[in-house]
């Protein structure tokens, strides 16, 4: 069946007329702030992508468009717009996506992906096209010598955690608790330079390390590690792993019947899936930065807000960072409008309060969180270090595995 | 070298071997037989694994007894997705495409059970405790859940290997590996034959999958290693060879064990890959090819 001309006709001037009311309509409304970014949703980085960074950008996304949208000085409250993509963790991906984001979208805003990896691999061209990067899972020594000034690493270096790490072995060692330490590292450039950062920390400190071995990424059996630091009499275990790692020493060594006094590890201990996992993980240390009973304002509503969003806590290390990463943003936004080296200058020269308590940038680091040390102690993992900070006192030894 | 030392490597790589042997078994049914390249077949594993933790999480079935579900859930899947999708790429192709072809379609496969496990059960990872306790003997000590997953592997193994030598079926299945022209002018039905052990391969890579759960974390990527693994192991022992399949799996697991006790935890897949390097020298067609 052909469509009369006539009939064609008035089809199309009806479509025209609805689209100039409806654009006009549009139009009216603010127009959105566009905030681009790519997210692990598949491949290896999805596990840490989906717990530390993902549910804080949606439910700092909907919070503000609760109240309005994210005020813009000068221009009033204007909804936030995500634009972004799975990068199925692979860096060429990413890579192009904020290539795009840059020169095709013309984005107003950038967030980061997730990873050390992953933000190495984007912030040089956040850098190139001027958009300020704030990155929360960013942990590298070598992100001071990158010299690029458009980004900005929250989290704690490793030379800061690995002192957090050997400041209470130093401790728990004069008190009589442990005498030897053995490091289980993982072989790729994080745990290469935590275990650099560690070699230093724990000689100035005085301490013995009896043993470090090193394992490959995606590593299916820890337990000939583990057997040779039991044999070997370690009583602090000090593992710079990642997620699965973690769990899989964690598991293996209770079932290598061996449960040393002081279990500490890097990422994934402070993921509340650890503590379900291993039925409060009472005892076991780790990487920590944040809890809900930190001084920090805002930092319970964070938490309850996050809760009753995606029916999951928050981590206790890095989460809360993300989140302050935001916080930041719409500050300045709030501040200097969407004025990018703007935002830049006031991100460089001003001291923030967040949910994650005060961050200031010197070079692109913060330095105003220290290393900090945490404990499952009950269901919260408490900060146990340093002093100044704790939430906590430390249990050692550990009681025995759940 | 102390007792304990040999009775780690041995017993560790028992239990690894047990596991290569019984994932790489069913990849060799599938290559072997039908020339299908399955580069889904880990993402099978990972199915199961995940089958396996949803019915020991939400209903409290024991692991092990998973498998009786997960082994004929996967093999009825297997049946159905072979006669859906790899029997018409099958039908009346020269051998050189059919391998292109399937490759193509192992890999679509390979997205659509990566992403459909993405949507039911999200990247977070997901594990639980089973036999999660130490056994000491032969002066030292071995995790009983590994124990246990080799085990089970090694017999269901083994049992399928008398099921080859001793059954009608078994000896169909060989005929078609030996001389699939010959087979079919014996009277075997070639598609029957061929759906049956795409099934079967299938279960052997779920049921895998339920032992591995027992040990590792589950993500919605645990699959592509094993597939890989497996491959390593069918080159190693020989294509088509079930008997190799197995003696390859429990080599590759010696050799992977006795690098990480005698040398280091990062030279594992160095040892493994040059042990490979070795046979396919001084032996192109794998240890037990013909």
């Amino acid at each position: 069946m052909s469509m009369k001309r006539r009939e064609f006709l008035k089809t199309t001037a009806g479509g025209a007329a609805a689209f100039t009311v409806l654009r006009g309509k549009a139009w009216g409304q603010a127009k959105p702030v566009r905030i681009g970014y790519t997210l692990s949703a598949t491949g290896p980085y999805s596990v840490g992508a989906g717990i530390t960074q993902g549910p804080n950008y949606t439910l700092w996304q909907e919070q503000a468009n609760a109240k309005g949208g994210l005020l813009v000085k000068g221009e009033g409250r204007r909804p936030i717009e995500f634009i972004s993509i799975d990068d199925r963790s692979e860096h060429e991906t990413a890579v192009r996506f904020y290539e795009k984001l840059a020169t095709d979208d013309r984005v107003d805003l950038m967030l980061p992906p997730w990873g050390t990896a992953m933000n190495f691999a984007v912030a040089p061209i956040a850098n190139k096209y001027g958009y300020p990067l704030l990155g929360p899972t960013a942990v590298s020594n070598k992100i001071k010598d990158l010299q690029l000034p458009y980004f900005y690493a929250l989290l704690q270096q490793p030379d800061q955690i690995m002192g957090a790490f050997a400041g209470i072995l130093k401790e728990l060692k004069a008190q009589g608790k442990i005498s030897k330490i053995a490091i289980a590292y993982v072989n790729d450039l994080f745990g290469i330079e935590l275990n650099a950062s560690a070699a230093t920390a724990l000689k100035e400190a005085g301490l013995d390390v009896v043993d470090v071995k090193s394992y490959p990424l995606g590593v299916k059996d820890l337990s000939p590690v583990l057997k040779g630091f039991k044999a070997a009499g370690v009583d602090a275990f000090v593992g710079l792993t990642y997620p699965p790692d973690n769990i899989l020493a964690t598991s293996q060594a209770k079932e290598v019947d061996w449960n040393p006094p002081v279990w500490l590890a890097a990422v994934g201990t402070a993921f509340p899936f650890y503590r379900d996992r291993f039925k409060g993980a009472e005892g076991v240390m780790g990487i920590a930065g944040w809890n809900p009973k930190v001084k920090s304002a805002g930092a319970k509503e964070y938490f309850d807000a996050h809760v009753k969003k995606h029916q999951k806590e928050p981590d206790r290390w890095a989460s809360a960072f993300a989140y302050a990463s935001l916080q930041i943003l719409e500050r300045c936004v709030a501040e200097v409008g969407l004025d990018r080296p703007k935002i830049k200058g006031m991100v460089d020269s001003t001291e923030f309060q967040t949910v994650a308590g005060p961050i200031r940038f010197v070079k692109g680091s913060n330095v105003s969180t220290p290393g900090m040390v945490g404990q499952w102690q009950k269901g919260e993992f408490e900060i146990v270090w340093p002093k100044s900070l704790a939430t906590g006192t430390p249990v050692v030894p550990k009681p025995a595995w759940a | 070298m102390s007792p304990t030392l040999v009775v780690d490597i041995v017993v560790g790589g028992l239990i690894t071997g047990g596991i290569y042997a019984l994932v790489a078994l069913g990849l060799n049914l599938q290559y072997g037989l039908m020339r299908v390249l399955n580069v889904a077949h880990g993402e099978f594993l990972m199915m199961g694994a995940y089958l396996t933790y949803s019915l020991h999480t939400a209903w409290g079935v024991n692991p092990l007894l998973t498998l009786l579900i997960t082994g004929p859930a996967s093999f009825g899947a297997g049946l159905v997705l072979h006669r859906l999708l790899y029997a018409r790429v099958l039908a009346g192709e020269a051998a050189e495409a059919l391998e292109s072809r399937s490759l193509l379609l192992s890999f679509g496969l390979l997205f659509v059970l990566q992403n459909a496990a993405l949507l039911l059960w999200s990247a977070d990872l997901k594990g639980y405790s089973y036999l999660a306790v130490p056994l000491h003997f032969l002066g030292s000590v071995f995790p009983a859940n590994r124990l246990v997953a080799a085990a089970v592997a090694l017999a269901v193994s083994l049992a399928f290997y008398v099921f080859l030598q001793q059954s009608f079926l078994g000896k169909a299945i060989r005929a078609l590996m030996q001389d699939p022209e010959g087979a079919q002018l014996a009277g075997i039905n070639l598609s029957r034959v061929h759906g049956l052990c795409f099934g079967i391969g299938i279960a052997m890579s779920a049921v895998t999958g339920s032992l591995i759960s027992m040990l590792f974390e589950l993500t919605p990527f645990i699959g592509l290693p094993y597939t890989v693994t497996a491959l390593v192991v069918v080159i190693l022992g020989g294509l088509g060879n079930v008997a190799g399949s197995l003696l390859g799996g429990l080599i590759l697991g010696l050799v992977e064990t006795a690098s990480v006790y005698l040398a280091a935890s990062d030279i594992r897949l160095i040892a493994s890959y040059a042990v490979l390097s070795l046979i396919l020298i001084l032996k192109p067609s794998g240890l037990f090819g013909r």
